[in-house]
């Protein structure tokens, strides 16, 4: 298991054009942040004092979960390629079972997905403590690396279900893009969760993204919101974290433990949706041509 | 007990029966051929045979070890059809973690093969850029990296240049020498399968003949004599005999050396020329067919 995950990272890592493609979608939301986003929001905000400490964090989280979303759908996407040209079945023939070499997938995608948001999270904070003298807080890492762990397997499995779906390259490329420019929208970056129509809320809602970017923000805006709204009441706060994405409206607002589970939760409902599909397709996975 | 054994290999795909009752007997060091044309069924008998794809009706063991366990996987090695190796790896890359996925690698049996099929001067190069020359030779190292007892190669020659094949023939001839390994080739080139030591012929799926190949020429394929004459004499009782005659050449089959060489002696003064053609795998095919193979 050991030597099929190291060649899938292997092939992960060695095609710099694949790796910068998956980090596409966090690289477009940072861009429009600089160049617009960040204004525009802001211009809607302007009663909040000490704005730019929150909204730098802010993006981060949101940027983390499009991180998580897009790199584990473009390292599990191995998968598909392994089953459409063939190489599945020559590795089928090697020391680890089929049930082995689903495992290497799931667990070089999990590795690769913690290591695309610490990269994407290293490089936001050092942007921003150079740009905006963002305060850096030593206390987010351990918390940060967890919810990285965590949004690693919720997006692992998700994606698992989705590209179970999927049987070829050129789906796999068209579902890579559909999944980059959705990635955003759901984690709530474009545009701010209160500002979305509430159907389009709704559909969010009944996917993992939006728990997980309120869980990274939780963590990431806890000293920043603290700050700017002491004076403010407790009714103005939960207003400005509703309508931020940073917890969300299911009888009242999510928190740090609430999202956590939400997301547990997510994945044992994946998982359970992966056996019942691939139990259902029974696809022959050995294509041959 | 057979060395690897199929009985009764049946494969249908939608009702069809792709492959129909193939019975399979193998000793150890022994070279098989399956000779048959495009579409027979060859590669699906060989998906079998490796694990790849389970019969609809039939048993294959090897050395009693059921097929797909991990113990059976460790002692096939399999030179696909079509290349299947990593195309953005290297091929050292390719080789080597192909290596970690087997118990028994030895480096210096690694080294050797990478010598023998010398491909010390590509090993830096991605996979994907090869020659299909350069290319099979890596999956025949790949085949090889963990010194399987039993080698498959489905049509591992085809639209391979005559150095590499040769190339190819050398390196595996002398493992089966010094290794004892037993091969399974499938393959329409009829030059491949003269190195055989059994033949099963398929065709639609089924086989149409086996045996070895002194046999199956014996009994399918036989000796011509072809005799050009000076004059535009005609031989009525050689030609009443069923024997061609097309303008002063006259086609005749002949069933022993010694029959040919009466019958140019009856005809020495008439002759301005003759040619002994043996018979080929080829006439097997056409006699069991009625088509040529390619
Ligand atoms: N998965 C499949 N489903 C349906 N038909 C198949 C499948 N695989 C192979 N066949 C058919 O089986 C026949 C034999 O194919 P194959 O074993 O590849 O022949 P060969 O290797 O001798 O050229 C072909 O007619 C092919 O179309
Ligand atoms: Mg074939």
């Amino acid at each position: 298991m050991v030597g099929l995950i190291k060649r899938n990272l292997r092939l992960q890592f060695n095609s710099f054009g694949g790796v910068s493609l998956s980090l596409m979608g966090a690289i477009i939301s940072f861009v429009l942040y600089l160049v617009f986003l960040r204004q525009s929001i802001a211009s809607g905000l302007s009663r909040v004092p000490d704005l730019k400490q929150i909204l730098d964090p802010w993006l981060m989280g949101g940027t983390l979960t499009i991180t998580a979303i897009t790199t584990t759908a473009n390292s599990l996407g191995q998968m598909v390629k392994d089953r459409d040209n063939g190489a599945l079945r020559d590795l089928l023939l090697t020391r680890p079972s089929y049930y082995h070499i689903q495992g290497a997938y799931v667990l070089s995608t999990i590795l690769i997905g913690i290591v695309m948001q610490g990269l994407v999270m290293t490089f936001m904070s050092l942007y921003f403590s150079l740009m905006d003298a963002m305060t850096f807080r030593l206390d987010w890492v351990l918390p940060i690396l967890i919810v990285m762990i965590l949004s690693s397997v919720v997006w692992t499995t998700v994606n698992m279900l989705l590209l179970s779906f999927i049987n070829n390259v050129d789906s796999l490329s068209k579902f890579n893009s559909i999944i980059g420019t959705a990635a955003g929208f759901f984690a709530c970056v474009y545009m701010p969760i209160g500002l979305i129509p509430t159907s389009a809320q709704w559909l969010i809602e009944f996917t993992p993204a939006p728990y997980n970017a309120a869980l990274f923000r939780q963590i990431l805006l806890k000293d920043p919101l603290n700050n700017s709204f002491k004076n403010a009441t407790p009714a103005v706060l939960n207003d400005f974290k509703e309508s931020m994405g940073i917890g969300i409206n299911i009888n009242g607002l999510t928190t740090v433990y609430s999202n956590i589970l939400l997301l547990v939760g997510f994945t044992m409902i994946t998982i359970i949706a992966i056996l019942i599909v691939t139990n259902i397709l029974k696809r022959g996975v050995l294509k041959r041509h | 007990m057979h060395f690897f054994e199929a009985i009764h290999l049946t494969k249908k795909f939608n009702d069809k029966e792709i492959v129909k009752n193939v019975n399979l007997h193998v000793e150890k060091g022994q070279f098989i051929a399956f000779l048959g044309p495009n579409g027979a069924g060859k590669s699906t008998t060989v998906e079998m045979l490796i694990g790849l794809l389970t019969p609809t009706i039939g048993e294959i063991s090897l050395e009693g070890i059921k097929v797909n366990s991990e113990k059976f996987r460790n002692k096939i090695g399999v030179v696909f059809q079509d290349s299947l190796l990593d195309r953005d790896l290297t091929v050292m890359e390719n080789l080597k973690t192909r290596a970690n996925l087997y118990q028994n690698f030895d480096s210096e049996y690694f080294n050797q093969i990478i010598i023998k099929l010398e491909l010390e001067a590509i090993l830096k190069q991605q996979y994907g850029v090869l020659s299909g020359g350069q290319r099979r030779r890596v999956d025949i190292a790949r085949a090889l990296i963990h010194q399987p007892e039993l080698l498959f190669l489905d049509e591992p020659s085809t639209g391979l240049d005559i150095q590499t094949r040769n190339k190819i023939w050398q390196v595996l001839n002398e493992i089966r020498k010094t290794k004892q390994l037993t091969i399974i080739l499938t393959t329409h080139y009829l030059e491949e399968v003269e190195y055989a030591d059994y033949v099963y012929v398929l065709d639609h799926g089924e086989i149409i003949a086996e045996n070895t190949l002194d046999n199956l020429k014996k009994e399918y394929a036989h000796d011509q004599l072809i005799i050009h004459f000076k004059g535009s004499s005609k031989f009525c009782d050689l030609i009443e005999r069923n024997n061609q005659q097309i303008g002063q050449d006259l086609k005749l089959i002949t069933n022993s050396n010694i029959e040919a060489i009466n019958i140019l002696d009856d005809l020495k003064n008439e002759i301005s020329s003759f040619e002994m053609r043996p018979g080929s795998v080829n006439d097997i095919f056409l006699e069991l067919t009625g088509k040529e193979i390619r």
